[in-house]
């Protein structure tokens, strides 16, 4: 029975494939043209220019793509709201006008690939030295009705301090600027800039805002082939530089000057040494480094270096909490889905590394032993691929150093790693030796999200050509990994100029050692701060008659308790902003997280701490004719303290404990600290028992502070 | 005489379980009605009804002509006008002596402090504790203690005092103070419900005794019906255990 119904829908699957493969060429072959609606007027998008005729952004890259896909459009202005209806009613085909994709919209629409992002921008009169939001405080701002970046500035009123004056026109609102009235107004960026690059005296002063993308729209489930159409040709111009063209035709800018002056943020690894390490200064150097850097000078940018760790920084990137991540990622087909890369700027193979004084220098050595690799890396992906044939086991690490380790040590026999990495650790006194030659040749690349931040990727193109014909990225090379990349080696070491006893490692992190226990006190006592707040509240939801608010306090107990710290601060950093779009601070995150995840177990032994309280307390008062709240905060609260007040200490050494949990959102606290000093000098042993010394210090402080503490509230 | 308290058909259910199966009584102005009857029969379930710590399921329980029985009843004032006294004393252990008995008058806006003050130093003084107005709950035995609630409660000057079991917890040689306490308040005319064992202190200050088994109220009468005369088998039964131990 089961085989016939199986039957029965392969056939109809196979039926179905075939109309479909008949039909697609049919309407392919119609040479149709397409009937698109836009806007009246949306300078630079849409507009009658003076021999009026319609131009703009919109209209010059549906032309182009038209013709770059070989069908014919017919842009109709009937007006935005005109031209969405026609679409619905099936009297346009589709919809390009400046139209921002938003989810109800997805609804009624399909969106080809987004093809402008825009977003709100503040302006200020030209020469002003107003330049950021803070800057307000007091003074004046010009909006116009209506729009988005009226919203936005509205909803920073009140932060910021600033009045508003609204107008009815873009004119007069710019004209309020410029006459001094208003320091600054708000409008969306492309309308601005055009404004801008149309004599208007004004300059803009802050980054976009409330960002979002420009699509083109079908009615919903119609029109596949023409979206299709739509991509495929938006990628040829984008590709071929028509799109480049046209946005700066309107816009006065290049794809150059679209990254000139802001701000990427670059997520890199913690330790990839000669790519990414903290030096002796604990500033971040390295090929990739050095590298980054040059390009950005040369095209212009800036970059925020992130040493987030190479997963996180990956994952950084995905979820949009950084620009571009490059941290000797190896350019394969599999991560081409999810990011774009750069052209190759370094040629990198695996190889095998065992201890120095092991015997084993062949692949066919390694059956029934244990091999050591870095999660991520295409040393893991090889060691996986060939695991099987040469029958050895795999054993994973989250850093270079740890996989290091356990090789020298003797519980691995071997690992596996890109090649320039094996030298320069071998160079740095890991007692380790290369004995395979490179394998699996792979490219390293600069990456970005797939279909994101084209400027940035496009322009570290351009800027890696400049370097390498410059003869800088030579240089770079050379300065880490030596003119002839064997020989030297063994050779110079600045490692030994530097003083590797307990004293003379303290002395030399002193600075990194401090700031680390900074930012971890620093955390801790914001985080204890909010955590109590929430687990008090929480807690006394929990103990309040009312079923729906002790429904509230056991779910939320219940959820935050439930999840590991680690996987909530990844949730809160990572997953967070890839649902919002908002990047939220490494701090921020860290402190949300551990205020949820204490929270909820102070809120446990709060709730705990009142049930503790005899039941006849309650009664008693409540016979006296005290309401519940009185009765809670004159009576059982004061006694439920008391109970409370050790867990509360012990809760607060956990969370400091716990501070070192967040290493894995980068933030740059005592632990990833003392995680970034070994990357760089590989003293695994001794800077761990310093750190762990530093901790010990600290809670034992902590422990002298809460005993004195509950001696003074004992009952 | 007029009636203080009038009970009709109190049921109260715990789940499954029917503690008070359709209670009636009536409580007049200044009497003293003492509950008797074995454990689990019902009598403290019965007087916690009677300021509402037990919710009744249903029945009536009319008070100064207010059914207190009724959702819409502000239970807090009314239980300003009952006094409490429990089993276990239940004073409150974060406060000195002095701040247990002024705390309901002073929060509840009846007495400034020092008013509430030289009250709480009066009622101490009248339940012989005058010089423990500073001490701890923790220094005092379970009688001091029983009669520091009993000033607590009736330090919002109360028309009516509940006591549940009031020295079911003090060594024997305690007893006699607390109940001394209690004989004096009777005498000054306060309306009291007593749940007890104390079968002396029924015959001796009882204006009626009531006997409650399985959630019913079987006999009533005066402590002379119900000591020297009882008609019903099971107060029969439950009195010739408890008095010929």
């Amino acid at each position: 029975m089961k085989q016939k119904v199986l039957t029965a829908f392969g056939l109809l699957v196979a039926f179905a494939t075939i109309l479909f493969c008949l039909g697609l060429p049919g309407s392919k072959a119609q040479a149709k043209t397409y009937q698109i609606g836009t806007d009246v007027t949306y300078p630079p998008f849409e507009f009658a220019n003076k021999q009026n005729k319609y131009v703009g952004i919109d209209i010059d890259i549906m032309k182009a793509i038209a013709k770059e896909e070989g069908f014919k459009v017919n842009v109709k202005p009937v007006g935005f709201n005109a031209a969405v209806q026609s679409v619905q009613s099936g009297q346009l085909d589709g919809i390009i006008a400046g139209m921002t994709i938003t989810p109800q919209r997805k609804d009624k629409f399909d969106f080809g690939t987004p093809y402008y992002k825009t977003g709100a921008v503040m302006a200020v009169k030209k020469g002003s030295d107003i330049t950021s939001l803070k800057q307000l405080k007091g003074k004046k701002v010009a909006l116009k009705t209506g729009t988005a970046a009226a919203d936005y500035a509205n909803s920073l009123k009140k932060k910021y301090g600033f009045k508003t004056v609204t107008f009815d026109d873009s004119d007069n609102m710019y004209q309020d600027v410029t006459t001094g009235n208003s320091v600054a107004c708000f409008d969306d960026q492309p309308v601005l800039q055009y404004g801008i690059k149309h004599g208007l005296k004004l300059q803009i002063a802050t980054k976009p805002a409330n960002q979002g993308w420009y699509g083109f729209g079908v009615k919903k489930g119609t029109h596949k082939d023409l979206v299709k159409k739509f991509n495929a040709g938006l990628k040829k111009i984008q590709a071929n530089g028509t799109y480049d063209k046209i946005v700066g035709k309107y816009l006065g800018t290049s794809s150059n000057s679209k990254v000139k002056g802001k701000t990427f943020v670059i997520g890199t690894d913690v330790t990839f040494p000669p790519f990414e390490f903290a030096n002796k200064n604990n500033k971040y150097v390295g090929i990739d480094m050095d590298l980054i850097r040059a390009i950005a000078n040369e095209q212009g940018f800036k970059v925020k270096i992130k040493a987030l760790g190479f997963n996180a920084a990956v994952q950084a990137v995905e979820s949009g909490q950084a620009d571009g991540v490059i941290a000797g990622m190896s350019i394969t087909n599999e991560r081409k889905a999810q990011f774009d890369f750069s052209k190759p700027y370094f040629n990198s193979g695996v190889v095998m590394a065992v201890a120095s004084n092991s015997k084993i220098h062949k692949l066919s050595e390694l059956k029934g032993k244990r091999v050591a690799v870095k999660t991520g890396t295409s040393g893991a992906d090889y060691a996986n691929s060939i695991k099987k044939k040469y029958g050895f086991k795999v054993v994973t690490f989250d850093d270079s150093n740890n996989m290091y380790q356990d090789v020298s040590t003797g519980n691995s026999v071997a690992c596996f790693e890109d090649h320039p990495v094996m030298q320069y650790a071998i160079k740095q006194g890991t007692k380790l030796k290369i004995v395979t030659k490179p394998a699996l040749n792979a490219p390293y690349g600069f990456a970005v999200k797939k279909g994101h931040n084209k400027a940035l990727l496009q322009a570290f193109n351009t800027g890696l050509e400049d370097l390498k014909a410059s003869g800088t990225y030579d240089t770079i090379k050379a300065k880490y990994l030596g003119a002839d990349e064997i020989k030297t080696a063994a050779k110079t070491s600045g490692n030994s100029a530097e003083d590797r006893t307990f004293i003379g490692l303290i002395k030399q992190n002193k600075g990194a050692l401090l700031s680390g226990l900074q930012e971890t006190l620093w955390l801790t006592v914001v985080s204890i701060f909010f955590a109590t707040i929430f687990g008090v509240l929480v807690g006394l939801m929990g103990v309040v008659p009312n079923k729906f608010s002790q429904g509230t306090s056991t779910t939320l107990i219940y959820l935050f308790r439930g999840m590991p710290l680690l996987v909530l601060a990844l949730f809160i950093y990572t997953g967070i902003p890839s649902l919002t779009g908002q990047k939220i601070p490494a701090f921020v995150a860290g402190v949300v997280t551990l205020t949820f995840n204490e929270g909820a177990y102070i809120a446990a032994f709060v709730k705990g701490g009142i049930e503790a309280v005899d039941p006849g307390q309650m009664e008693a008062s409540r016979s006296l004719g005290l309401p519940f709240g009185k009765s809670m905060r004159k009576i059982i609260l004061p006694q439920g303290i008391r109970i409370m007040v050790p867990s509360f200490i012990n809760q607060f050494i956990i969370t400091l404990k716990d501070t070192s949990i967040l290493s894995i959102i980068g933030l740059l606290e005592l632990t990833q600290t003392g995680k970034i000093i070994i990357a760089r000098n590989l003293e695994g042993f001794k800077v761990w028992t310093i750190v762990a010394a530093i901790y010990l210090i600290i809670i034992t402080l902590l422990t002298w502070l809460s005993n004195w503490v509950q001696r003074r509230t004992k009952v | 005489m007029s009636e203080k308290v009038k009970v009709t058909n109190l049921v109260k259910t715990f789940g499954d379980n029917e503690v008070l199966k359709g209670i009636n009584l009536t409580v007049q102005n200044n009497e003293v009605v003492v509950i008797i009857g074995p454990s689990g029969s019902g009598k403290s379930t019965l007087l916690r009804n009677l300021n509402k710590l037990e919710e009744p399921t249903s029945g009536s329980i009319v008070i100064d002509n207010v059914d207190i029985a009724r959702n819409d009843v502000d239970i807090n004032s009314v239980r300003e006008n009952i006094g409490m006294v429990f089993q276990h004393f239940n004073l409150f252990k974060n406060l000195s002596v002095g701040e247990n008995i002024m705390l309901a008058p002073v929060e509840l806006k009846k007495e400034t402090k020092d008013e509430a003050e030289a009250q709480a130093k009066k009622l101490l003084e009248t339940v012989g504790l005058q010089e423990k107005f500073d001490a701890t709950v923790q220094s005092l035995s379970g009688g001091q203690q029983q009669r520091v609630a009993i000033a607590r409660a009736l330090a919002m000057n109360p028309d009516i005092m509940l006591f549940d079991e009031p020295t079911s917890a003090l060594d024997p040689e305690m007893v006699g103070d607390v109940l001394e306490v209690m004989k004096k308040l009777a005498k000054q005319g306060m309306t009291m419900v007593v749940v007890t064992h104390e079968m002396g202190f029924a015959k001796e200050v009882a204006d009626r005794v009531v006997f409650v088994d399985d959630g019913q109220i079987l006999e009533e009468g005066t402590p002379e019906q119900i000591f020297e005369h009882p008609k019903n088998e099971r107060l029969q039964d439950f009195l010739n255990k408890i008095l010929n131990v």
